[in-house]
């Protein structure tokens, strides 16, 4: 129970609840627990002695703890539904709170899949094993020993087939559960490998049926299919026993019982009646064992859920982060002999970078496929931090800003557009919550936007889940809007114009040099004609950053001269025509 | 629901056919069990009865009693086990059956149903829904059977025994089924709001932790949570209303029991003091009253899984339905020189959208064919109908002059290699994937391959080199190395007709420029065709198509198209008119 104390908090609110579910629910069991002696009491005294009345009587008694456990458990189910729920809506906020603001390196290493199915199923598992644990996890042992101890207190003698029963029950019930729950691990891993093959033989088969491999992973198919179901005919096999094995050793013990019992009532020590009840506590003890088992294996699993979310609960906030919220001097970016590796990563993906950009310049960053650019403009916002070096954002360290501030002078249009559900209006407003229509009107227009926005009915069209409704390019195009209505002071450009056609990549770039001309602009390209007129290009190879201007780098880099005859060659030709 | 569903129901009948024997022995054990069950308590009745008092125990009929039961109980737990050992069988193996029809049967559907199907479904539907069928339809049959046979049993002993008592099961059980009924129908509702909430919620976390990034950038952290916590609060709501309703039945069925067992304790007592019944039958009418109810419920249930079941098998059965690709011919492309001829090709996805209408084109052998066009002009289609992922709807394409419908698909497709721009890896190691076209290549060759790709650095760089598991979403590589390992993979196989598909659109124009040398070589003597839109893999093409709304709008070498100064001209002078 190592997370017991990470959770506690949260069931805070919930303390009387929890005591109360479980309380009404054992006053439910304890009735329960006496309608076999009731019963006794009817065949021995109303019964045997021909008394109707008293007979009235019991049965009158029967129906009114029918009626009063009825009250107890509804009760019960109440308290024990709102505990859990209220548990869990704390929990599941809390979780969310901390998984926005994890930080870059904590979310990829736990994976934005497994962080979502935190928040859901894992969630949702937790939460019917707080309900179901608020509800049985004492009545079902209460009853089972309730019932031996009311077996005894009617006859210690005949009781003693309880003592022996119960711990061979137990065994029985719990030894097969032991012994399937890793198998029923192995299945689901089995189960996934099927998955993962047909969903591959979907998603590939165009490829596949190119190379003519179909074939191949319908055998693959077919094998993993084979496995997972000989898996289960195995498990099938340990887990038929439980139903068979139990009630078999169940009336074993009934004839035992009543053997027993009859030698005790031809001594005279014991009546009929007492025997029915014996009885009927036998027959108790077994609906609550298997009741109490399948509610361990659910125990068990939301543990295992609960473990889960624990852990991404406990990750801190280890990313070392200031107070800062302004900057000064005229420096926009300054890198200062930073070396950056990732985590679990054998080589530094940015080596020893130094450069320096003034406020109002334009820097263009560029290089090949996974040489650190994306890397290098993910220090300036803090979503990583430098081990080795420092980052200064106008004028102060990354480390010092506080991320929030930082991030308000900064804005970034990603390489993945990535938009929300809701209207094209509520989008603008991420980059500005008090953005005025006309701001809006205008970003739109210079990310050549507003003409298709227009025709989809203007601000308030609907924009589906993550920028559904939209084409590439236009969903790139809005996010350019989205980082413009922002006016802030750094404008960062993650090869944000991929998706565009070059007639209008020019016209999006004549606009933003045109209205952002005091903003420092950041710009990742692949290509030299995007950042031919920046103030500053820092051309990256490996992690190496070697800062410059086109005029220089041209001069001294083969590499970049490299790359801009590569892509110029073919502007030549069209120049040419 | 009201579908006629006898068909789907012949259909279950026969797929389970094969196990008939197994399925009437397993219903037989089931039969036997449930007599035994009803028996034991009618023993434990009689046994009781023996014991009247003190010194009056009647044991010398009490002990054969008791090993009566003790028989019985060992009958009674044989056959439940047989019992599920076969119904496991059966229901794991039909399972298999399905699946292994329905993955069979998807390696010859159409491009054009699975193009026009989520694979999410599909997948879905082979894996979910052929579980749920065997669970509910065959377990949930055998329950339905354990049941109904309980239920008429145990009212056949009870009348046998006492009608008075029998009469009062019968008429007040019903009432535990309609409170089940009535809670179950007034839940559904809560039940439905709640998976609708649920699904605004998963929907809203997945999109803010999906873009986490531009959440943090934009710092809205604090405003996403607030939202959050409104969906979170609706979901708290519904779920507590849903959850405390379905709860209520337990406790209102027991309750309803309760008050069953104190009527037939009532009538069962007041008929042992006029004599006519003893303390023993007494005794096993209490226990049938507890055990009477449990197959009402366990019916219920069964019977909307079964339902459910129904509904799962038309989902399976619509998917092993579905038509399949026609039949390929016996003839096989063999020998090809490479002249691809299309006549006349029209095509469309859907009929009121036509797309390619009267293509004509004649590629010679061993010459390059670039098409450019912008997004939905028809590139890719032309692809899809080269390799017969799609039939022509009218003319005909042939290869070296043999209609590609005459000769099997898999000899046509033998004769292309293609690079897409979707990577698209196996889950399997890096060795793996580069020999997916060549399985039986060398390990020389499969680096030699790598190397021309220039995938060769990255691979030894990777964790375990060449033995690294990849799996297609997971982010050990990047979409450019992703792409230099498709190229690799057709760099293995080099068939006599290449596809590039945006084969480099992620790759750095360094690293293109140096694998252009590879590519070169890749290209000698074999018709290429390529869609790109960078525009210096285009400009050396032999012919360039430029596409626009599914037609070829012109046609020609760079330097005519150029001297035309017609739309591709056009798009070559905007490339260059920003700087």
């Amino acid at each position: 129970m190592r997370y017991f104390r990470l959770f506690a908090p949260y069931l805070r609110g919930s303390r009387l609840r929890c005591v109360l579910a479980p309380l009404f629910k054992m006053l439910e069991a304890v009735l329960e627990l006496f309608t076999p002696l009731v019963v006794a009491r009817m065949i021995d005294l109303g019964i045997g002695a021909g008394d109707k009345n008293y007979v009235y009587k019991m049965v009158g008694l029967l129906a009114l703890f029918a009626a009063v456990g009825l009250a107890f458990s509804l009760t019960a189910q109440y308290f024990a539904a709102g505990a859990s729920v209220s548990f869990t809506q704390r929990l599941r906020s809390a979780l969310f709170g901390r998984a926005v603001h994890l930080t870059d390196p904590q979310t990829n290493a736990v994976g934005v899949p497994t962080l979502i199915g935190r928040m859901t199923g894992d969630m949702d598992t937790v939460q019917t094993g707080v309900n179901l644990s608020l509800r049985l996890l004492l009545r079902s042992p209460f009853v089972v020993a309730g019932a031996m101890i009311m077996a005894f207190t009617v006859d210690a003698n005949a009781a003693v087939t309880f003592a022996v029963v119960i711990p061979l029950l137990s065994l029985i019930v719990f030894g097969i559960l032991i012994a399937t729950i890793p198998l029923y691990d192995r299945i689901r891993s089995a189960l996934d490998g099927v998955l993962l093959t047909a969903r591959e033989s979907l998603n590939g088969v165009r490829v596949l049926r190119a190379f003519r491999v179909e074939r191949l992973l319908t055998k693959e198919f077919k094998e993993k299919n084979d496995r997972l179901t000989r898996l289960q005919e195995a498990t099938g096999r340990i887990s038929a026993l439980l139903n068979p094995l139990t009630i078999l050793l169940i009336d074993l013990a009934i004839a035992i019982l009543i053997y027993r019992g009859a030698v005790r009532v031809d001594r005279g020590l014991l009546t009929q009646g007492a025997v029915v009840a014996l009885y009927n506590y036998m027959a108790q003890i077994l609906v609550e064992l298997i009741k109490f088992a399948n509610l361990v294996i659910t125990i068990t699993k939301s543990i295992a859920c609960a473990g889960r979310i624990g852990s991404v609960l406990e990750l801190s906030a280890s990313q070392r982060t200031g107070s800062a919220s302004e900057g000064d001097g005229a420096e926009a970016i300054r890198f200062d002999h930073v070396t950056f590796t990732y985590e679990n990563a054998g080589d530094a993906t940015l080596r020893d970078v130094n450069f320096c950009v003034r406020r109002g310049e334009t820097v263009g960053i560029i290089g090949a496929t996974g040489s650190g650019k994306s890397t290098l403009i993910d220090l300036i916002p803090a979503f990583y931090t430098a081990e080795q070096g420092d980052v200064f954002v106008f004028g102060k360290n990354t480390k010092d800003w506080d991320p929030a501030s930082l991030r308000k002078k900064i804005a970034i249009v990603p390489q993945r557009s990535q938009l929300v559900k809701g209207t094209v209006r509520s989008n603008l407003l991420w980059g500005d919550p008090n953005a005025t229509e006309a701001a809006m009107i205008e970003a739109l227009k210079i990310a050549q936007a507003y003409d298709f926005v227009m025709e989809k009915g203007g601000l308030d069209a609907p924009v589906g889940q993550a920028g559904g409704g939209f084409s590439g390019g236009q969903r790139q195009r809005l996010c350019i809007a989205r980082a413009l209505v922002r006016q802030a002071e750094l404008l960062i450009l993650d090869d944000s114009f991929s998706a565009l056609d070059y007639v209008t990549d020019a016209a999006v770039r004549r606009g933003i040099s045109q209205a952002c001309r005091d903003t420092t602009v950041v710009i990742v390209s692949q290509r030299t004609s995007s950042i031919l007129h920046a103030d500053q290009i820092l051309l990256l190879e490996d992690g190496v950053c070697t800062p410059g201007t086109h005029a220089s780098l041209m001069r001294t880099s083969s590499v970049y001269r490299e790359i801009h005859l590569t892509q110029f060659e073919e502007e030549a030709t069209a120049h040419e025509a | 629901m009201k579908l006629n569903r006898k068909p789907t129901l012949r259909r279950i009948l026969r797929l389970v056919g094969a196990y008939r024997f197994r399925i009437t022995v397993s219903l037989l054990l089931a039969a036997i069990a449930v007599a035994a069950t009803l028996y034991i308590p009618i023993l434990v009745g009689r046994a009781i009865d023996t014991i009247v008092g003190a010194g009056s125990v009647e044991f010398s009929a009490l002990l054969p009693l008791l090993w009566r039961i003790a028989l019985f109980a060992a009958v009674n737990g044989l056959s439940q086990w047989c019992m599920h050992l076969l119904n496991n069988r059966v229901a794991f193996r039909v399972v298999r059956d399905l699946r292994n029809c329905a993955m069979a049967h998807l390696e010859r559907l159409p491009l054009s149903y699975l193009d026009a199907h989520a694979a999410g479904d599909s997948v879905s539907r082979i894996i979910s829904d052929a579980d749920q069928f065997a669970d509910g339809l065959l377990l949930g049959f055998s329950q339905l059977f354990t049941g109904v046979l309980t239920i008429l049993g145990t009212l056949v002993l009870m009348f046998s025994i006492n009608y008075k008592i029998a009469l009062t099961v019968m008429l007040l059980t019903p009432l535990s089924l309609f409170a089940a009924r009535f809670i179950a129908r007034r839940t559904f509702a809560m039940f439905q709001k709640q998976s609708e909430t649920r699904g605004r919620l998963t929907a809203f976390i997945e999109e803010m932790i999906g873009s986490k990034r531009v959440v943090n950038a934009f710092a809205r952290e604090d405003a996403a949570t607030e939202e959050f916590n409104e969906i979170n609060g609706d979901y708290a709501k519904f779920s507590l209303r849903a959850i405390f309703f379905s709860s209520l039945t337990n406790p209102t069925t027991r309750f309803v029991n309760a008050l069953v067992y104190a009527a037939v304790a009532l009538v069962g007592a007041l008929a042992v003091i006029d004599g006519g019944l003893t303390v023993g039958i007494l005794t096993c009418f209490l226990s049938y009253a507890n055990q009477y109810t449990k197959p009402f419920n366990e019916i219920s249930g069964v019977i909307t899984e079964l339902q459910n079941a129904l509904a799962c098998a038309e989902r399976i059965f619509a998917l092993i339905d579905a038509p399949e690709e026609t039949p390929d011919p016996d003839a096989v492309l063999q020998n090809v020189a490479g002249r691809v001829d299309l006549d006349q090709v029209s095509f469309s996805y859907v009929p009121e959208r036509p797309l390619i209408e009267h293509l004509d084109l004649h590629v010679a052998p061993g010459s390059r064919i670039a098409i450019v066009g912008p997004t939905g002009c028809g590139k890719t289609t032309l692809v899809n109908l080269l390799m017969r992922f799609y039939d022509v709807q009218s003319g005909t394409i042939r290869v070296d002059g043999s209609p590609i419908t005459s000769v099997t698909r898999e000899s046509l497709r033998a004769n292309f290699g293609m690079v897409l721009q979707d990577t698209w890896l196996k889950a399997a190691t890096v060795r793996e994937n580069i020999a997916l076209g060549n399985p039986d290549a060398t390990e020389e060759e499969i680096i030699a391959a790598a190397k021309a790709a220039h995938a060769d650095g990255f691979i030894r760089s990777l964790p375990q080199g060449y033995d690294t598991p990849l799996t297609d979403d997971a982010g050990v590589l990047s979409v450019g190395q992703k792409q230099l390992l498709c190229i690799a993979r057709v760099l293995l196989c080099l068939p006599p007709m290449l596809i590039l598909d945006e084969a480099t659109s992620s790759i750095d124009t360094r690293t293109e420029q140096k694998i252009q040398q590879a590519f070169t070589r890749m290209m000698q003597g074999r018709t290429v065709f390529i869609v790109a839109h960078r525009l210096t893999t285009i400009k050396d093409a032999d012919l360039i198509l430029v596409m626009q709304d599914g037609k070829v709008v012109e046609q020609g070498d760079h330097a005519h198209l150029m001297r035309t100064g017609g739309f591709y001209a056009e798009l070559y002078r905007s490339r260059t008119a920003q700087e």
